[in-house]
């Protein structure tokens, strides 16, 4: 069990690239996709919305496959973790827009018509009125996501990523079978997500502190 | 482009047998899996700490291991532990396991939203605990938990895709298969993605719907 | 209200010097008290004063780190628990209404006030009905059986806790501040249910603030403090002449503020 378990941890540098990378593409990503969401005009918030619905509406291994084989067939050939980092990324650029409209929906009403009466441009306001206290509310769920998507990264290991989980299958298939490295492979999940979740706790706590003292 | 839709209707009644493989599977998942999570829900509010903490790890461990790392869990172990089933039995085992870790959760919120003191009005009429959780907990948590389930449904639908990974005939591994066969991987998957939106986008107009309903029932 | 003055019937309830804690706040000092049959008594006091806290134990929603309690043929002390049946039993002799009514909103009326007797007492679905419909009648809301509780009047829905409470034949009413969260026109349709139960003979403890009541109906006003009955006797005693000046503050505040 331990030295399935060693065998395995090599496979954790690839998985937390991944996950860290796309998360990244995913956070930058959805500025623009909240933004357009939150629009004046028709246009831009029909456009996001069918982004976000496409995006979420198709499994993430359905979408890596399109990006691999699909693309991958003659049109533009991508690493199998270049296709899972643009996939994942791709998807949680979606998933994170939400989360960020989630933060804009719970600004007091006034925050906007005080910024504005101060004579702040529109960008102004959002950037040092709006933005930083979206963000600290936005912290606790995008690190639920970011959890989340270390999970969903697994899938990765099907267009052949050689993560944590396809280290753990080349396991069994070896060992003809068994519980024991889907076991390690769980425990080592949970245990790279709790330095996660402590990690948003702290952060939030800190914004928090901030904003109080 | 006429090729295209072309290809498309040849390949659609294929896809659509896929298709009927996922929501099998999902059906599956959900029935076996929504009176796992209630039990476990359940277990994890008692207060005898045998019945508590291993309902609690249960949870925790379905929760934090991946879908993915459970189904091949499932698939390889239970052979190896002298269990022979099909690849369809495995697949609907281990993702109803997943359903019952995240669905307890969910169904504990809501049992947790049903107002204590209507859970002290039942004992305070002499119901039995057995019947206040029957018939005053249970019915009203979980229609508070519809809205949160039914987006949960959505994502164990789109669960089922990693099922291809053991060989079970669902809606992936019918357009791979074409795939692999015409090498037209681009066409056959966008297809295949398009055929999840066609089940993913209308159900979940019906969970804003149901949740909408809800919250001003409550209100 | 006779019975109430023979000496020689047997307390419906009987309180022997129970404690409550919460922690350690000490809720209930040493309080005794007994209730005989039909008697009607209003407890008031400040907020906080325990009285909550008292009339829970009489059903034993909160459990007496030591004392002794009788209801009925039920008697519970720290030397002679319950046991689950006798817990039930204990608690389908005493009706109890709250405050926030606590009807269960996904129950038809009729349900609510049949579904318990058909649980707890093992009345079949016709009996309960039986039983629900004259019910529903003396609480004056024989129309709303097939209504949903969110559809009613919160006075409405009191009385229909009332009704509920009553479908199980308890030997003795509690209830604890039954008009608070109603407008008060909606605060004298329960009180007047509540009064023509009284003048039906039942045994009642109600904890309440409606000073005019307790002075109408009761024929015993209990005063807490502190987690004490600090005085108690006929309403014209202790509502117009009370001993203590604590009492006396406790009234004039009262009938200040009306
Ligand atoms: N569940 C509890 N946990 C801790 N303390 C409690 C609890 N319930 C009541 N108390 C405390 O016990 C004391 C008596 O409370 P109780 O509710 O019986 O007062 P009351 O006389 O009914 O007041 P009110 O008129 O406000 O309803 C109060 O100090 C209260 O804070
Ligand atoms: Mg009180």
């Amino acid at each position: 069990m331990t030295e399935t378990f060693l065998a395995l941890l090599k496979g954790v540098p690839v998985a937390l690239a991944v996950t860290g990378l796309s998360f990244l593409i995913g956070a930058v990503l959805g500025i623009p996709l909240v933004l357009m969401r939150r629009a004046r005009s028709v246009l831009p918030r029909l456009a996001a919305r069918i982004y976000i619905d496409v995006m979420r509406g198709i499994p993430p291994v359905v979408w890596l496959f399109i990006i691999f084989f699909g693309l991958g067939s003659g049109i533009v050939t991508l690493s199998p973790f270049q296709a899972a980092v643009l996939g994942m990324g791709l998807i949680s650029a979606a998933y994170l827009a939400e989360i960020y409209r989630g933060g804009f929906l719970t600004l007091p009403a006034g925050q906007n018509a005080a910024a504005v009466a101060l004579g702040l441009t529109r960008l102004d306001t959002l950037r040092y009125v709006l933005a930083p206290q979206v963000l600290r509310v936005s912290v606790p769920p995008m690190a639920t996501f970011l959890v989340s998507l270390l999970k969903d990264t697994t899938v990765a290991s099907t267009i052949g990523v050689r993560d944590v989980m396809m280290l753990v299958t080349q396991q069994a298939q070896a060992a003809g079978g068994g519980f024991a490295p889907f076991i390690a492979a769980a425990v080592l999940y949970i245990l790279l997500s709790i330095p996660v979740a402590a990690l948003a706790r702290a952060m939030d706590a800190r914004m928090r502190r901030r904003i109080t003292a | 482009m006429s090729g295209l839709l072309a290809n498309w209707a040849d390949w659609l009644p294929q896809l659509w047998k896929g298709l009927l493989v996922s929501l099998q599977l999902t059906g599956a998942a959900l029935a076996a899996g929504l009176p796992l999570g209630l039990a476990l829900a359940l277990l994890s509010a008692a207060r005898a700490p045998w019945l508590k903490w291993p309902a609690i790890a249960l949870v925790e461990v379905g929760r934090g291991a991946p879908a993915l790392v459970v189904l091949q869990m499932v698939y390889y172990g239970l052979p190896s532990a002298g269990i022979s089933v099909s690849a369809f039995v495995s697949g609907a085992t281990a993702l109803a396991l997943t359903t019952g870790a995240y669905t307890s959760e969910i169904l504990r919120a809501g049992i947790n939203a049903v107002p204590k003191g209507e859970v002290e009005a039942g004992h305070a009429l002499g119901m039995t605990p057995g019947d206040v959780l029957r018939f005053v907990v249970i019915p009203q948590g979980v229609i508070f938990a519809v809205p949160a389930l039914m987006g949960f449904a959505i994502l164990i639908f789109q669960a089922t895709a990693l099922t291809f990974t053991i060989a079970i005939p669902e809606l992936l591994a019918r357009a791979y298969r074409i795939g692999a066969a015409t090498y037209l991987y681009f066409d056959v998957l966008v297809l295949a993605g398009l055929v999840y939106l066609a089940i993913t986008i209308p159900f979940g107009w019906l969970v804003n719907r149901a949740a909408r309903r809800l919250g001003s029932h409550l209100g | 209200m006779t019975e109430a003055q023979s000496p020689a019937a047997p307390p419906v309830v009987s309180l022997e010097k129970i404690n409550i804690r919460y922690g350690n706040h000490h809720a209930i000092r040493d309080v005794s008290l007994d209730i005989a049959r039909g008697e009607v008594v209003a407890m008031v006091g400040p907020s906080g004063a325990g009285k909550s806290t008292l009339l829970r134990a009489i059903n034993m929603l909160e459990t007496p780190v030591s004392g002794t309690l009788r209801v009925g043929d039920f008697t519970f002390s720290l030397d002679h628990r319950l046991g689950q049946k006798d817990l039930l039993a204990l608690r389908r002799s005493t009706g109890m209404v709250f405050q926030q009514f606590n009807l269960f909103p996904h129950m038809t009326v009729g349900k609510n006030i049949s579904l318990p007797q058909m649980r707890v007492l093992g009345r079949s679905r016709a009996e309960a009905d039986k039983v629900t419909a004259r019910l529903l009648e003396r609480v004056h809301l024989a129309d709303k059986a097939a209504a949903y509780p969110a559809r009613l009047s919160g006075g409405q829905q009191q009385r229909i806790a009332i009704a509920r409470a009553l479908a199980l034949d308890p030997k003795v009413m509690l209830f604890d501040e039954p008009t608070s969260a109603l407008d008060p026109e909606l605060g004298l349709e329960v009180l007047a249910v509540m009064r023509e139960l009284a003048a039906d003979g039942m045994t009642m403890i109600v904890v309440t603030h409606e000073i005019a009541f307790a002075a109408e109906v009761a024929d015993r006003v209990i005063v807490m403090a502190d987690g004490e009955i600090i005085e108690q006797g006929p309403p014209d005693q202790v509502i117009r002449n009370p001993k203590l000046p604590r009492t006396q503050k406790f009234f004039r505040a009262i009938l200040d503020r009306h």
